[in-house]
């Protein structure tokens, strides 16, 4: 059982990571560039996840609801920007708090009343509901297989973009120094409007994978909102290569970690004892991890600043 | 003799400079008389809700608005506050004192082991790491099948000797008490050196370093300061509630925590109480309001409540204490008006 399990769970720690990074590069680059503690980030996945269902439910295909869920959390992020968050750039991060959580309520309760308080279920169609074997005897969904696939190649679609385009270094001079970025002439108005719409995009397409897996239901984002937070600030806040390293090391140690620490404290302590701090100490993994790696390092591990 | 006159001279300054916070606290002392003529019993409930939210909130209000540390994690100390009475309990001490006392100390030792590691960071990591900090309580709390763990565990009114909370209205004044000595207590603090050395922190630390203080000393002290304020509050909650769960802890806890501040005013002493009434106020009455406009919707008073966070800070520069020192003339200090960045 144990190698299969192993690998079954690596695999499912790596989903749940690459996943984290497509929330965490959006909120890494508004956090990192235009220095906005967006709380509403978790809403986003929220949009995605039941832009996806509601279409899908509509118009019956599966595949109709995937694709046009990006265009619709493009564009949520697009107004958002345009409405509300151009106008908090200025303020401190109190104010920014305070004000994202106040969206945050408002499309909690918005998704409440559109599609009432209970969790949508999405059905797999059939080409995506079966199982691959990953190794000889070891079965995965593909469905999930797929979500690291997709999570991968946005990964290093990303990737390619801030590193090769001339958007993409338009995007790092503005994390390293965003008045000297404006006064070489580049309207970072506009980079940040497009760099906000595709950041809430990325987060939409997290949830609208993270449907069919999860309960789709309000307030769904939070929990991923509090992970991608650890994850950009371990990661160094304005890296998205640190997001990527840091999504990956949080999406194993927690998945792992329920998984197996219980079974390993057993070997030091004695079952009962075990058995009671294994599950807590399991589900604080993560914040251990990011307070240890904040006393060591307190601005992460890959700084975009210098 | 002439050490008392100071000390009443003192305190006269005091409440002479921090006069809405002196009414509404003397408010709630006569509330009570208030809701028996207009039989709102209810309402004292509500005005307990109050005065808990609000001490806790002048509690954060201290590291926040005066030492300018955005603690995003205080839900953690009124949540430890609450499980002082819960586990003594478990354990068989039900003396309200006893939880207090561990209250204090336990909640200072846990300020002072997160205070010390978070304060190393500064800006956004702070905020993050102190949140990380309340969610791994949370968590263990959640985890910790012995005391109710998801469930939480119901708790007796602590005994408070003679003073038995299960009479009427004796709760609501060891709450008012409670109050009232925060209040004296965090006026004290704010207007002493050390009060002024952490505003002076906030707007400039190096120079504060370059004077030869060490501004991590005096940021300790407040952050221990702020979570034993918060853990009394949360131990009197749980008292009031009679039921402790991690749910007190949780981090939507911490923003109601940093709105009711803002909402009230930052680095004010009554702002934070002051944010507490409209906060608890709009709570309750919002989805009143709105069952009368439209009923089917009276549960999502949420959906107006979120805006009208968004318009107080987009509109409302300063709280609800700027907006009074607005209306009434009087020019506070400067600190109600934080420009931006």
């Amino acid at each position: 059982m144990t190698l299969t399990l192993i690998l079954e769970q690596a695999f499912n720690g790596l989903q749940a990571g690459v996943t984290l990074f497509l929330v965490a590069a959006g909120l890494t680059l508004i956090l990192g560039i235009m220095d906005v503690v967006f709380l509403a980030h978790g809403a986003q996945v929220m949009i995605g996840a039941y832009a996806a269902a509601a279409i899908a439910a509509a118009t019956g295909n599966f595949y109709i609801g995937l694709l046009l869920a990006v265009p619709v959390t493009f564009a949520s992020g697009y107004l958002l920007e345009f409405l509300l968050i151009r106008h908090l750039y200025r303020r401190d991060h109190m104010d920014q708090v305070l004000a994202t959580f106040g969206l945050i309520l408002f499309f909690n309760e918005l998704i409440r009343i559109g599609f009432g308080p209970a969790a949508l279920y999405s059905d797999l169609p059939p080409s995506l509901s079966g199982f691959v074997e990953i190794l000889p005897g070891t079965p995965y969904p593909v469905y999930r297989l797929g979500v690291i696939l997709v999570g991968l190649a946005c990964a290093i679609a990303i990737h390619m973009f801030v590193s090769r385009t001339r958007i993409g270094a338009m995007v790092r001079a503005g994390a390293n120094n965003p008045e000297m970025t404006a006064a070489l002439g580049i309207n970072i108005k506009i980079l940040f409007r497009f760099i906000f719409a595709t950041g809430a995009c990325f987060a939409g397409v997290a949830g609208m994978m993270l449907g069919p897996i999860t309960a789709v239901q309000p307030g769904m984002g939070e929990p991923h909102l509090i992970l991608s937070l650890v994850v950009i600030i371990i990661g160094g806040i304005g890296s998205v290569r640190g997001a990527f390293i840091a999504a990956i090391i949080v999406g194993l140690v927690d998945t792992l970690g329920r998984v197996f620490l219980p079974a390993m404290l057993r070997l030091v302590v004695d079952q009962a004892t075990a058995d009671g701090a294994g599950p807590a100490v399991a589900s604080m993994l993560v914040y251990i991890l990011m307070a240890v790696v904040l006393i060591f390092r307190p601005t992460g591990l890959f700084p975009a600043k210098g | 003799m002439s050490a008392i006159r100071d000390f009443i001279g003192l305190v006269g300054d005091g409440v002479k400079a921090n006069q809405t916070l002196w009414l509404l606290v003397f408010g709630f002392a006569l509330f009570p008389i208030f809701s028996y003529f207009a039989d709102l019993p209810f309402w004292n409930d509500v005005a307990m809700r109050i005065m808990l939210l609000g001490m806790a909130a002048m509690g954060l209000n201290l590291v926040l608005g005066y030492g300018g540390m955005v603690s995003f994690g205080h839900a953690a100390f009124i949540g430890i506050g609450a499980y002082c009475v819960g586990i003594s309990q478990f354990y068989g001490i039900s003396n309200g004192w006893a939880h207090l006392g561990f209250s204090i100390v336990t909640c200072g030792l846990a300020g002072l082991v997160i205070g010390y590691l978070a304060l190393r960071t500064s800006g956004i990591y702070f905020i993050m790491i102190t949140l990380a900090f309340a969610q791994m309580l949370f968590f263990l709390f959640v985890s910790l099948e012995a005391y109710g763990g998801d469930d939480g565990m119901s708790v007796d009114r602590g005994e408070f000797g003679f003073i038995d909370l299960y009479d009427p209205l004796r709760l609501y004044f060891l709450i008012w008490c409670a109050l009232a000595l925060v209040s004296l207590a965090l006026m004290f603090i704010v207007r002493s050196r050390f009060g002024v050395t952490l505003r002076a922190i906030k707007s400039n630390e190096s120079r504060i370093e370059a004077m030869g203080l060490s501004p991590l000393r005096f940021k300790m002290v407040g952050y221990v300061i702020s979570a034993v304020i918060c853990g009394i509050a949360g131990t009197l909650f749980a008292s009031w509630q009679e039921y402790v769960s991690p749910d007190i802890m949780h981090w939507t806890r911490s923003g109601e925590l940093m709105i009711i501040i803002i909402l009230g005013g930052l680095a004010t002493l009554a702002g934070p109480l002051l944010g507490a009434i409209v906060f608890l106020l709009l709570e309750e009455s919002l989805p009143m309001l709105l069952g009368a406009v439209a009923p089917a919707y009276a549960e999502n008073w949420m959906i107006i409540f979120g805006p009208l966070l968004i318009m107080v800070v987009l509109f409302g520069r300063g709280g609800l204490t700027g907006i009074i020192d607005r209306l009434s003339g009087t020019r506070g200090n400067a600190d109600h008006k934080a420009g931006p960045r």
